[in-house]
């Protein structure tokens, strides 16, 4: 299982790709597995992220998503409540936007005008 | 080109009917992911950064009209309308369904189109010469050895579990345009002293994270003798290949740890084997049967000298530059080869859309004799073109944008699909590429550059390969930033060179004006009509670090 | 992980026991290693039936060459694959079938995916210790996948490049 948590960083999602159609998804605080960053659940500190991941890892949820870790996030309370999942890393900001030289692809080409 | 018969058939429709199964399984969990992962690996399906990845194969670049209209069908229906053509001549696509996939599969069986090897520790696609058959002074078409190995290293019961994955490449020139010397094995095929064909063999060549030239193994094997070779090399390499350690495990490090000399000697010590069983000695038969398939197509007879060619280059500056630059002599009087070039100016390196597949379909059937080929440095090449139909060619190609006259120039660059893409990158190489374009877009700044290669990969796996770029950029990470190292003087050809790194890596901001600072540097120093490469070899890198860091 | 083990294409049980270096032999039909297949001394006696287990290694392997001299004591020899990865025993099967003339059982030991027994078998093995919900009714079909093969193997005598001629 990849990891891309930054070393010391406070809080943490959880993502994986769908097994049936290679989509990016995150975990829902409600236990499931949905494609809108935004809705990620976070984390606040390693027995929080522990506590979810074994529930994500579980078979009741892990068997529909594959390639699933943890990554690294802002604290949403520095962000807008409407938008409050940012990624630590350049590769999770892109993972969550879509290629940066094709804005018609990815979920950036789906999400609603701003 | 190579036509299945019945036996080919029936193996690529076993693979996607056995695939179609293994993804049911896996679907419905009755396979594991890790166990599953192989399998589809040897399918070519990667799991990517946003999506699945899936590379089919286009065996030693070598496609038909056909064949780009099922690929642009592929693009158009299960992605999203476009594929890339990668260092290795084979296509992907970056947004397949794993559930379509073996639908895809199956579409490419209809036209003798497969993924198969296309990952995996096992041999890859069988690269050769994209100018196979049609450039002046070829030894023998590169393509029949390449097919010849393409179906004997298929399913191979012993080689399917290597300690990595196995690249091949053929060259039959005096010049390497398959840059033989950085693969697991590269064949060259030549001449003895009395003429007979030989295939001299390159063992342990490579990029990645340890660059190596292959070392001479075999010279002059005979034709017959080859699989015998080529099987004792295979069975060196998955006995005594590492397995502890997979950044060690390629054949480079085997050849490196264990000597040149050990290696031959292994080597021949199972190629004595081989033979003197005789049971890979491939049947005369079978060898003319393939030869037979890269036979000349129908060429006219035609004259060199074309009155409307010439008036049109007179008369069309633009036409005439892109005869200079994009086109080479052909061996057939009256024919040309034509390079369509995928490195539109500021475009994403290696791309094609839907339409432009479809239309270079149509201008390979009507004009080109049916053919095209991809070349491993993410262009496209119509192999036969004549000379009195290429201002039509060229003008279609310009309604396509695929006419752009840069082959070889400073704006044709490799790139890999770096951190936009790839779940292994470490920065993002495209956009490096697209500004590095953009900085040297004037037509007059290019030729007055002339040949230089740059080539970009987004990490240390060198899939864009850096190491051999007269110009290298590898994209590294800098505490969470994107930074770029450069290397200067790498080539892949018969002169085959290891690029030398500059010093401290640069940023985004700051990569381009540092290739701007080499270039200026290189035309200040250059003598005659020396080309950067020349110049470099010349002056070495001190010069350059001189002016890059002060 | 229980393991089942199949020998042509049938469910059997398995008669022989892995025997450590340091401990005494016994008239069972015995697995031992390479090392002392080598050097202990009591083996050239012995009449009860001997088998061989072949540890792939990660660095280096063992040399299955060396093993030329005893191979006709040996009533099996089991191939280990520590990891489905690692695939340097379908080397060693073939060497050992078709360099050396090894004609007792070869079995696939360790980690042996239901998908690699088709090129299992064309490497010469002919029993197999696989994972336990592997139905044994599935295992003929594994060997099918593929109706032919480009290479001359085991129990192909001749490859399709081959074959294709020796009928016209």
């Amino acid at each position: 299982m990849a990891q891309h948590a930054t070393k010391g960083a406070r809080f943490h999602a959880i993502t994986a790709n769908r097994l049936d159609n290679g989509e990016v998804v995150y975990f829902h605080a409600q236990k499931n597995w949905q494609s809108d960053i935004a809705r990620a659940a976070v984390l606040d500190g390693a027995d929080a992220l522990d506590a979810l991941m074994i529930e994500a890892l579980s078979s009741r949820f892990s068997q529909t998503v594959v390639d699933l870790y943890a990554f690294a996030v802002d604290d949403p309370a520095n962000h807008d409540a409407n938008a409050p999942v940012h990624p630590l890393s350049v590769r999770e900001i892109i993972r969550a936007a879509g290629p940066t030289i094709r804005l018609d692809l990815g979920k950036q080409a789906d999400a609603p005008r701003a | 080109m190579y036509r299945y018969d019945e036996f080919d058939h029936q193996m690529v429709q076993a693979r996607v009917d056995q695939f179609r199964e293994q993804v049911e399984r896996r679907l419905s969990g009755a396979l594991t992911e890790d166990a599953f992962k192989p399998l589809r690996l040897m399918n070519g399906v990667y799991l990517q950064l946003h999506a699945y990845m899936l590379r089919i194969a286009i065996p030693y670049g070598t496609v038909s009209s056909r064949q780009m209209r099922k690929l642009a069908h592929i693009a158009r229906e299960y992605d999203r309308g476009y594929g890339h053509f990668t260092t290795r001549q084979n296509i992907q696509f970056n947004w397949p369904e794993l559930v379509r996939i073996p639908d895809i599969l199956q579409e490419l069986a209809d036209v003798e189109m497969h993924a198969i090897q296309t990952s995996g520790n096992c041999i890859r696609n069988v690269t050769a010469d994209q100018y196979a058959g049609a450039i002046v002074d070829e030894i023998e078409d590169p393509r029949i050895l390449s097919e010849i190995i393409r179906q004997w290293s298929t399913f191979h019961p012993e080689f399917s579990f290597l300690p990595r994955k196995f690249k091949i490449a053929v060259s039959a020139h005096e010049q390497d345009r398959a840059a033989i010397r950085f693969h697991d094995i590269g064949i060259s095929i030549e001449r003895d002293p009395a003429g007979a064909i030989g295939y001299t063999v390159y063992v342990g060549g490579g990029l990645g994270r340890t660059p190596f030239i292959g070392k001479c193994i075999g010279t002059l094997i005979a034709p017959r003798d080859i699989l015998a070779y080529l099987e004792a090399v295979m069975r060196v390499y998955n006995r005594f290949g590492r397995r502890d350690n997979s950044y060690k495990a390629r054949i480079k490090i085997l050849v490196h740890e264990i000597g040149e000399e050990a290696m031959r000697q292994e080597v021949e010590a199972e190629f004595a084997k081989n033979k003197s069983r005789g049971h890979l000695a491939l049947p005369e038969a079978e060898q003319a049967r393939i030869t037979a398939y890269f036979a000349d197509p129908e060429f006219e007879d035609l004259a060199e000298d074309c009155a409307t060619f010439d008036d049109a280059r007179r008369d069309n500056a633009d036409f005439d530059h892109w005869v200079r630059q994009n086109t080479v002599p052909h061996k057939q009087s009256g024919y040309v080869i034509v390079n369509v070039s995928l490195k539109p100016i500021g475009g994403v390196p290696g791309d094609a859309t839907d339409v432009q597949m479809d239309g270079l379909a149509d201008i390979a059937e009507a004009y080109a004799l049916d053919e095209i080929r991809v070349t491993h440095e993410q262009n496209l090449v119509l192999p036969h073109v004549r000379k009195q139909d290429l201002y039509t060619v060229y003008q279609k190609l310009c309604d396509l944008d695929l006419a752009t006259s840069n082959l070889g120039l400073i704006t044709d660059q490799i790139a890999c699909p770096g951190l936009d893409y790839c779940n292994l990158a470490n920065a993002r190489s495209i956009p490096i590429a697209q500004q590095v374009s953009e900085r040297f877009a004037s037509r007059e700044r290019q030729d007055a550059i002339g040949k230089l290669s740059i080539k970009i990969s987004g990490c240390i796996n060198a899939c864009g390969h850096h190491h051999i770029g007269n110009i290298g950029i590898l994209g590294v990470d800098k505490k969470g930033t994107e930074n770029y190292q450069l290397t200067l003087g790498g080539r892949p050809d018969e002169q085959a060179a290891i690029g030398e790194i500059t010093g401290p890596a640069f940023t985004e901001d700051t990569v381009v004006d540092a290739i701007e600072t080499i270039v200026d540097t290189y035309l200040d120093l250059k003598i005659d009509q020396e080309n950067f490469i020349d110049t470099y070899r010349r002056v070495g890198m001190a010069p350059f670090k001189e002016r890059l860091y002060g | 992980m229980a393991k089942q083990l199949i020998k042509n294409g049938a469910l059997v049980s398995d008669e022989w026991t892995l025997v450590e270096d340091d401990a005494p032999l016994t008239e069972a039909p015995s697995i031992v290693s390479v090392n002392r297949l080598l050097h202990d001394d009591a083996l050239a006696e012995r009449n009860a039936p001997l088998a061989l287990i072949l540890r792939a290694g990660t660095k280096t392997g063992e040399d299955v060459y060396a093993l030329a001299p005893y191979l006709d004591r040996l009533t099996m020899i089991a191939i280990e694959f520590p990891v489905f990865r690692n695939g340097r025993g379908y080397s060693s099967a073939r060497i050992l079938r078709e360099e050396l003339g090894y004609q007792g059982e070869l079995r696939a030991e360790g980690e042996v995916l239901y998908d690699q027994l088709l090129f299992l078998s064309r490497c010469g093995f002919d029993s197999y210790h696989i994972d336990d919900t592997i139905d044994p009714a599935q295992f003929a079909k594994a060997l099918n996948t593929l109706p032919d093969a480009y290479q001359p193997s085991d129990t192909h005598n001749a490859g399709i490049l081959w074959r294709r001629h020796l009928s016209s």
